[in-house]
């Protein structure tokens, strides 16, 4: 309903690190993040989210993960490593789940949130069972039932 | 009041809300803290949880009720999560009014309302004082909508088609009058310079063509002031001696502006050749220091040099060439000097600096010497105070040592089957005494080490 207004003031403003990559529409926009200090794994990577808005948004929340996109579109884009991280981008996030959401957040702050989990992040791993996970997964998103089960991230 | 109490008032009263004060367009900025963090608007009827966040009743009606777990009176904040059962809808009257202040556009204006006024006022701007708000015709026959400004006292419809009496075109009721006072073609007006009737429709054309309507003379762009009707233009025109000149001013210009494009094209052209002189000088002079730099002795052959180039400049000051060449080579001798010289400086600072380090070295090493002397006397004196533990404690068995020894020889001497016992009762004092007797020789030696070391 308000989604509009609330999306489009973002356009204003973005902070550092953060750059809008498509949002013309209110249904879905990419952001490319960016990990501005020295953590060796992300250095000098630039990562695209994908952001799904339901016509509830923002009292649900986004649906967000992180995309790849080949070589051949000029802005190569890969999946960042991260122990909460799935291979095929589906983020293990709290925030983004719909026990965890507050219609406070937006997307910069969502995108802010994003970054500081992959800047503490120093283990160079996929989450445990990606393979089974990315293979059997057919569900979307926000129906996944994610266990929060490691609060140090 | 409880959760309950307030999802239960929120619905009530959504039903009778009108306009969507979030969709107003806003005219001004207004302060960031009277946004609602869940629509980012202004705050719309604003409540206040117990941990003083406050929301838009609507905003937060419906976070609890995708947020809260069923039948619980808890409802997480969604600023702080703290847990929270009391919605308060007394909000300070500073914020509902500062809200209520933001200026907004009428959302009429896809109407045609223009009107800026207070977002607290648009309720009932929209519903009784914009004169762009639909009503229906007062006419029960006509099923179109009238904007309020235009229902009239004598409460007409304003639909009805009426047909124009001089174009026979189809006007709108409430137009007709405006169409037959200013816009029907077929309507004659006069022309205001000749007052000549023509229709509007051909008032342009007669215009291009009157006779009376004044127009200025055809060298006005070579400053002709005169300016008279169209029909004594020609008569001027003849006797305008600009206008005689013209064709000649026009050659004149048009040869101007050849002229000023190719003088441009030649200031371009110097520029590049004034670049390339500037580059040759530059090699020249530098290709003259190297050689003067390569000369290898110090002050006495620069200065000759420096004679030398000028006695040329003073022999041939008619030859640029050579003037050029004696400039650049007394420009690499003083190069040259001004290096040495700053070069001087440079080492005289760096003896300076020098002596300075050595200075506090020094420093550091008899600062250094004195506390390592103190604890070597220190040192000293423990080892002399052990020593004479040592010495005093050793006495008793050099002592016994010496006893023994004595008594030793005595009895193999006197009774040989006494031998095995006496000896086997002296060994270990005379052990002890072999172990003593390299004690006593190294103490001068240590002595003597330790006062090497010193």
């Amino acid at each position: 309903m308000f989604a509009t207004k609330r999306l489009s003031k973002m356009q204003e403003h973005v902070p550092p690190g953060i750059a809008i990559v498509k949002c013309d529409n209110l249904e879905e926009w990419q952001m490319d993040i960016k990990i501005l200090d020295q953590n060796p794994l992300y250095l000098d990577q630039t990562y695209r989210l994908k952001f799904t808005f339901s016509n509830k948004y923002p009292i649900e929340p986004p649906e967000v993960q992180f995309i790849q996109c080949p070589d051949s579109t000029g802005t190569p884009r890969t999946i960042p490593m991260h122990p909460h991280i799935y291979s095929n981008g589906i983020i293990c996030l709290d925030l983004l789940g719909s026990a965890g959401w507050s219609p406070v957040q937006t997307v910069e702050s969502v995108c802010m949130s994003l970054q500081s989990m992959l800047t503490a992040n120093n283990r160079n791993e996929r989450p445990p069972g990606d393979q089974e996970f990315i293979a059997t997964n057919r569900r979307r998103i926000r129906d996944i039932n994610f266990v929060y089960e490691d609060d140090n991230v | 009041m409880n959760l309950q109490d307030f999802l239960a008032m929120e619905e009530s009263r959504e039903r009778d809300e009108l306009i969507d004060l979030r969709s107003l367009d806003l005219v001004s900025e207004y302060d960031s803290h009277l946004m609602c963090p869940i629509c980012h608007c202004p705050f719309v009827e604003p409540v206040r949880l117990q941990c003083d966040h406050v929301f838009c009743g609507s905003c937060l009606s419906s976070a609890i009720n995708s947020f809260r777990s069923a039948d619980s009176d808890e409802f997480p904040c969604p600023s702080c999560r703290n847990p929270t059962q009391k919605v308060s809808a007394s909000v300070p009257r500073l914020l509902i009014n500062m809200c209520d202040e933001i200026r907004v556009l009428c959302p009429l204006i896809t109407e045609g309302c223009q009107e800026i006024i207070p977002r607290g006022h648009v309720q009932s701007h929209v519903e009784k004082y914009c004169g762009y708000r639909l009503l229906p015709c007062p006419d029960n026959s006509c099923d179109q909508m009238t904007r309020s400004k235009d229902v009239g006292m004598d409460q007409k419809c304003i639909h009805k088609v009426r047909r124009c009496a001089h174009c026979k075109e189809n006007v709108l009721e409430h137009e007709y009058e405006e169409h037959e006072k200013e816009l029907c073609p077929v309507l004659e007006v006069t022309c205001a310079d000749c007052e000549t009737v023509v229709t509007r429709g051909a008032l342009q054309e007669h215009i291009e063509s009157c006779p009376e309507v004044a127009i200025p003379c055809a060298a006005s762009k070579y400053a002709c002031p005169v300016k008279i009707r169209r029909a004594d233009i020609a008569a001027h025109e003849q006797s305008c001696p600009i206008v005689a000149m013209g064709p000649y001013f026009e050659t004149q210009n048009a040869r101007l502006k050849s002229l000023e494009s190719s003088m441009r094209h030649l200031q371009q052209r110097n520029e590049i050749f004034e670049d390339g002189l500037a580059n040759i000088r530059s090699t020249l002079f530098e290709s003259t220091r190297l050689g003067a730099n390569s000369h290898s002795g110090g002050q006495p052959p620069q200065s000759d040099r420096e004679q030398q180039s000028s006695a040329r400049v003073d022999a041939h000051t008619d030859d640029p060439a050579d003037l050029a060449a004696g400039v650049f080579s007394s420009n690499a001798t003083t190069y040259l000097l001004s290096l040495h010289e700053s070069l001087r400086e440079e080492v005289s600072q760096l003896s300076h600096a020098i002596t300075d380090l050595d200075a506090r070295a020094s420093m550091a090493i008899m600062n250094e010497c004195m506390r390592i002397k103190e604890d070597i006397a220190h040192t000293n004196a423990a080892v002399n105070s052990v020593r004479m533990q040592v010495q005093w404690l050793m006495n008793p068995r050099l002592h016994q040592g010496t006893r023994g020894g004595a008594v030793r020889p005595s009895s193999t001497e006197s009774e040989g089957t006494r031998t095995n016992m006496a000896s086997s009762v002296a060994g270990p004092s005379h052990a002890t005494g072999q172990s003593l007797g390299p004690l006593r020789p190294r103490r001068p030696s240590d002595s003597g080490r330790e006062g090497t070391k010193l």
